[in-house]
């Protein structure tokens, strides 16, 4: 009991300090929103090649979104001290890990669900298959939040060279982005098999990400 | 009861320190001494696990820290060198996240009084931002009596403080040895305390 108390403090304070930082969503929605519209002016009136790459372009947005976030995971809390008291006061890393993938989840990735449509629109696409792009997005975002939480932890280990998360998240991406535009560009029947692997990806992220994040916070504390 | 037995800690084929032993039983005090670099915020980030040291043990009622942590964890107070409150909360909003964290049974009559001894009651509302080097260090102090452990570790807990706090720490010392609380703390300022034991460090300059 006393160890959910803690957890749930966790989430709290994680919840007020975003609220009141929320200049860092808004900033990456703006990048985000930024981002399509260079797409859209650079190629041009071709309506029919912009909803062609539209879903393309979207998930590599969202890729460079993702990197924009991944050094909120730890850096803040290792500097002043947090991670360490919040370990001290009985919650594993390992946990603390679990709880800052929730958070920035919501936090950091959520807010697309309302940026897809805008995106859809400025790319002039129909709505038809929306529901299937919001799920895509959903496990998408998931494994996205997993990689920034690994990238983050091992920025920790070097947090002089950011390019090094950034490459993380890139590298492990690539599978992520095959397999998400390809199930929504791809006929009914190979829909299926396209998200049961996606999900094969998330589950293995989930599984493995609290083990290695958590791994590299204790390297970082005891290099600090 | 705190034991440490021959704890040695080497940094980068450098040894920081070698075979210390320490003893810490109820109402006692350890005052960790020594220069600047000879190992003293290391040798409590040891004791707080931290750190893995080379050799070595560290025992809390009889039981390796370092293979039963949680009752050792229950009983620590750990005020680092930096201040763990977040700037954008409120002086009360970082109180009550402690509060919560660690389950305190402190009632708000008693925090209130805490917050006016250490004249910080008036920013209570402020966000922690605009509180002076001195109050963000006494706020992070407050810990000490809102987590209400038994062992205290404190690394340079009187640094950025005025003379009026120094007395107040001082004597929020003496109170928790004589409720059968423990103490360690590195400092290079020279409280009047009794039953404590001053522990020098020295400088090691061999290597590996």
């Amino acid at each position: 009991m006393k160890l959910f108390n803690s957890i749930l403090a966790v989430i709290y304070r994680e919840f007020k300090l975003t609220f009141r930082n929320s200049y860092d969503i808004l900033s990456i929605l703006i990048f985000f929103i930024l981002g399509i519209l260079i797409f859209v002016f650079s190629i041009g009136p071709n309506k029919e090649l912009l909803s062609q790459l539209s879903i393309g372009i979207v998930w590599t947005l969202l890729i460079l979104a993702t990197n924009l976030t991944f050094k909120k995971f730890y850096q803040e809390d290792l500097n002043d001290g947090n991670i360490y008291l919040l370990h001290i006061s009985g919650i594993s890393y390992e946990i603390i890990v679990i709880i800052k993938l929730f958070c920035l989840w919501i936090f950091f990735q959520l807010p697309f669900l309302i940026m897809i449509p805008v995106a859809f629109l400025l790319f002039g696409n129909n709505f038809e298959n929306i529901y299937l792009v919001m799920e895509i997005f959903i496990i998408s975002s998931l494994i996205l939040t997993t990689l920034a939480s690994i990238s983050g932890a091992m920025n920790l280990l070097n947090n002089k060279n950011i390019a090094l998360g950034s490459s993380i998240i890139m590298i492990f991406s690539i599978p992520i982005i095959i397999f998400s535009v390809s199930a929504i560009n791809s006929s009914v029947e190979l829909i299926q098999p396209q998200i049961n692997i996606l999900l094969g990806i998330l589950f293995l992220f989930l599984a493995i990400t609290p083990w290695i994040s958590a791994f590299c916070i204790k390297i970082a504390i005891s290099n600090k | 009861m705190l034991l440490v037995k021959n704890l040695s800690f080497y940094r980068n084929q450098k040894i920081i320190f070698e075979n210390i032993d320490l003893s810490l039983s109820p109402n006692k005090i350890i005052h960790l001494k020594g220069s600047n670099g000879v190992g003293k915020t290391t040798l409590l980030k040891i004791l707080t696990k931290g750190l893995q040291p080379q050799k070595g043990e560290i025992f809390w009622q009889g039981k390796n820290i370092f293979k039963n942590s949680s009752d050792y964890f229950q009983n620590l107070t750990y005020i680092m060198d930096i201040n763990t409150s977040k700037k954008e909360m409120t002086v009360i909003e970082n109180i009550n996240f402690w509060k919560k964290l660690f389950s305190s049974k402190i009632n708000s009559k008693e925090l209130d009084s805490v917050l006016k001894i250490l004249s910080i009651e008036k920013y209570e509302n402020s966000l922690v931002s605009t509180l002076s080097k001195g109050e963000f260090r006494k706020l992070e102090l407050c810990r000490l009596v809102i987590e209400q452990k038994k062992l205290w570790l404190l690394d340079e807990p009187y640094s950025d403080i005025d003379n009026e706090s120094i007395e107040l720490l001082s004597e929020t010392f003496k109170n928790h040895i004589k409720s059968n609380g423990m103490i360690i703390f590195s400092s290079h300022h020279n409280p009047e305390l009794q039953n404590t034991e001053v522990i020098e460090i020295k400088k090691n300059y061999e290597t590996l």
